[in-house]
């Protein structure tokens, strides 16, 4: 099985940063002792190694259900304490119980498809208070643009009848731009776990962040916690001083980083961090194009100066 | 010991008690359907008022605005208002005898929606409404909700008029379980009364009313049905119809048929492992006067999975029916009293429902025919329109229909002649196996570079070549 080179996506490593900072605060929730991560960790089980440097105590299990991706997972195992297990992920959420503790789930999806809000609806009923839910879904307003010749079941028509069920406007077409499109994903996920979690029950989907990005092929990604209602405050506190985050639905954030050099960004550090006007700072300091034209370079810069701090270094290592 | 002196029985008492109207009454219906009855009322209005547009846009210029938020939820509407003359009924709990006729195609029928609606939802009721001279408010307290004794409700004159008739609705003291619906969980319900709206409102918006939640016009979701032009004679895709007029003056006007193309094996495959689509269009929609009040049922309530149909499975995703019940006696329509159900046991529904069975075994019967040779089936539609419902009666007129005068129940139809296969010749067998999806990708790269080919092509091209090899 093919796979893209998940350890080189500068934005999804920026993601998946975002993460683990995320996971650190959940100890002002609960012991992080006390949480199992499940993932789907691809070929090269990134997440979970970042997660045994940064959080050591929190337990791992890997769900992967292609053979030869699982044994390449075995021959990355990163520590001692991760589980791998071959199962489907569908299968594996039916046979999953909480048994009253704490868990940590990326449903990192690929694609976009019903099946992923239904995986994400069944899981909210499942998870115990606590537990943190993230999902990553893709987002190509590109997917549903009407094709040749289809006449009868044009591409919004698709969209409607797969996604009609949480979309906020069931007759309403798909919008085009990323942005917009990224922020119906969301309401989406919103509508979903209203459904599962109603006002009704005493917990409830707590958003932590969401973002958008592209490495390539357009996505967007939220996470959340799932608590008791009447600890919501409590649990928005726990994540107030986390960056970036979106604690109350609000539109998500781009992450489009600029591709520079080391030298680059070591010349740029010493400027970082910027209190205002960082694009035009660091475009200065630079003194060439990094994108297409300046306004491009400018947002980039900006980009990088919101995220330099969660921006992997990607070197050359003699092994 | 003596005799015993005969008990005195008083007369019971039998009087209605309010709480069963407050607080029992309003668990029969979802909140979406009280406040689709509440829109139901807006209808009415528009169809007693003498203003009307154009026969196709009969509602045009008329509209209701939904507003809902934490504490408080508004409708109001440029109807026509509440005629004083109807004062009477209008308010009471329940429709009283002596009521004056209402107007031809309204649906109100038993006189507790508004009311349901209002009680479901808060203690606290203004409703404002002017119909000509007439300019007054009705204002429903929580102390007289809680007061057995009084049922009486005050109404004073209002001062100001407004541009338009209308009534204006507004619900506050709304009960916690309300409240939550409309703050913490705004996100869902708007998009479930938006889709309730847009379904069952969809002929009415069709027609020119409009109905705006939260400041954003509902966009209608009508089911099409596909529609070949011609004169009706020729083997091409058009829905079954059937028409009617009972002795007691209920218009029926049935249409069965295809939404699209009958989907893939492949398609029915993956739908079976995992819910490909949240919302399709396959099943019966029924309409009394106007209003949907089924929307794409695919149960037996509709015919599916009782004589001769097969129950609804993914592989009949295409076919979809639309029956129509009008009468200026809203009491002939065979609905329930929250007018979001059919009455199952209504002798005229009975009798449409054979005809909605026998013009679902025609298209049942060309997607199996068809199963297996979807591309060739596929020809069939593609370039062919589908149309409203709306259009569907009109284009009705130019096909040939024949009178059935000795069956149950009479009236006129058009049976479509589908294009069918020629017929099977005995030695053909059809093959079918599963293979990993990585497997199936990669011999569909090898044979048409393309990993997302159909799978059954790229069956059908390793059985031809191989049937090749062997014959040289």
């Amino acid at each position: 099985m093919k796979h893209p080179p998940y350890h080189l996506r500068p934005n999804k490593a920026v993601d998946r940063l975002f993460l683990v900072e995320a996971i650190r605060r959940l100890d002002r929730l609960a012991s992080l002792a006390e949480y199992t991560y499940y993932g789907l960790g691809g070929p090269y089980l990134e997440e979970f190694r970042l997660l045994y440097e940064l959080c050591p105590e929190i337990k791992m299990v890997s769900i992967e259900e292609d053979e030869d991706t699982y044994r390449r997972q075995e021959f990355h195992l990163p520590c001692g304490t991760l589980r791998l297990e071959k199962s489907q992920f569908k299968s594996f959420l039916v046979r999953y119980e909480s048994n009253d503790e704490q868990s940590i789930f990326w449903l990192d999806y690929t694609g976009l498809n019903y099946g992923n809000f239904e995986d994400f609806m069944a899981l909210l009923g499942k998870v115990s208070e606590n537990s943190m839910i993230k999902i990553t879904l893709r987002a190509e307003p590109n997917d549903f643009l009407d094709k040749q010749n289809e006449k009868l079941g044009s591409g919004a028509e698709r969209f409607r009848g797969q996604f009609g069920a949480v979309m906020p406007d069931s007759a309403a077409d798909p919008p085009r731009s990323f942005f917009d499109f990224a922020c119906l994903l969301q309401n989406m996920v919103q509508i979903a776990a209203q459904k599962v979690l109603p006002s009704t029950a005493p917990l409830v989907f707590q958003p932590i962040s969401s973002f958008y990005y592209a490495d390539g092929v357009g996505m967007f990604t939220l996470t959340g916690v799932v608590c008791r209602r009447d600890a919501a405050a409590a649990t928005r506190k726990a994540f107030q001083d986390m960056d970036f985050s979106n604690l109350t639905w609000a539109k998500p954030k781009r992450i489009d980083l600029p591709i520079l050099s080391t030298k680059e960004r070591l010349h740029l550090q010493k400027l970082l961090p910027c209190r205002s006007g960082a694009g035009g700072i660091l475009y200065a300091a630079l003194g060439y194009l990094v994108d297409d034209d300046k306004p491009r370079t400018k947002a980039k810069l900006k980009q990088y100066a919101d995220f330099h701090r969660y921006y992997p270094y990607f070197m050359k290592a003699v092994p | 010991m003596g005799k015993d002196k005969p008990i005195q029985y008083e007369p019971v008492d039998a009087s209605p008690v309010k709480s069963f109207f407050v607080t029992m009454l309003t668990r029969d219906i979802k909140l979406e359907e009280a406040i689709l009855d509440l829109l139901d009322n807006c209808v009415d209005g528009i169809l007693r008022s003498k203003r009307r547009s154009s026969a196709n846009k009969p509602y045009k210029g008329y509209r209701a605005e939904i507003e809902f938020k934490k504490g408080l939820f508004t409708i109001s509407d440029n109807c026509g208002g509440i005629p004083w003359s109807l004062h009477d009924y209008a308010f009471r709990m329940g429709r009283a005898s002596g009521r004056p006729a209402d107007k031809p195609g309204t649906v109100g029928v038993y006189g507790i929606g508004m009311k349901r609606a209002i009680f479901k939802m808060g203690k606290d009721c203004l409703i404002s409404t002017q119909n000509g001279e007439h300019r007054y408010d009705v204002e429903i307290k929580p102390e007289w909700i809680d007061d057995e004794k009084t049922w009486e409700i005050p109404v004073k004159g209002a001062k100001k008029s407004t541009e338009e008739d209308g009534t204006t609705i507004v619900i506050g003291d709304l009960y916690p379980g309300i409240e939550a619906r409309f703050s913490e969980d705004a996100k869902d319900f708007e998009s479930e009364l938006r889709r309730m709206v847009a379904t069952h409102y969809a002929f009415i918006i069709d027609k020119g009313f409009e109905v705006i939640i939260n400041k954003k016009a509902v966009t209608p979701r009508p089911v099409r049905l596909v529609f070949a032009t011609g004169d009706g004679k020729s083997k091409r895709i058009r829905p079954f119809i059937f028409k009617t007029r009972t002795d007691d003056g209920v218009d029926v006007f049935l249409a069965v048929g295809f939404t699209r193309p009958i989907p893939t094996e492949e398609e029915i495959a993956t739908e079976q492992e995992e819910t490909r689509y949240s919302s399709v269009d396959a099943g019966w929609t029924v309409l009394c006067n106007d209003r949907a009040v089924l929307y794409c049922d695919r149960s037996e309530l509709t015919g599916w999975g009782e004589a001769g149909v097969p129950r609804y499975h993914t592989q009949f995703i295409a076919i979809s029916g639309i029956v129509e019940f009008k009468c200026n006696d809203a009491s002939k329509l065979p609905t329930t009293t929250t007018k979001r159900g059919i009455d199952a046991a209504s002798p005229l529904y009975l009798q449409i429902k054979n005809k909605m069975r026998e013009g679902m075994r025609i298209f049942v019967d060309y997607t199996n025919q068809w199963k297996g040779r979807v591309e060739e089936a596929k020809k069939h539609i593609e370039g062919e329109e589908a149309i409203p419902f709306d259009e569907v009666k009109t284009e009705a007129a130019r096909l040939p229909f024949h009178s059935t005068t000795k069956t149950v129940p009479k009236g006129d139809q058009y049976k479509p002649e589908l294009p069918l296969p020629k017929k099977l010749e005995a030695r053909k067998r059809r093959i079918s196996f599963v293979k990993d999806v990585e497997e199936v990708e990669s011999v569909a790269v090898h044979l048409f570079d393309d990993k997302d080919a159909d799978p059954s092509s790229v069956g059908e091209r390793c059985f031809d070549l191989i049937l090749r090899e062997s014959r040289r």
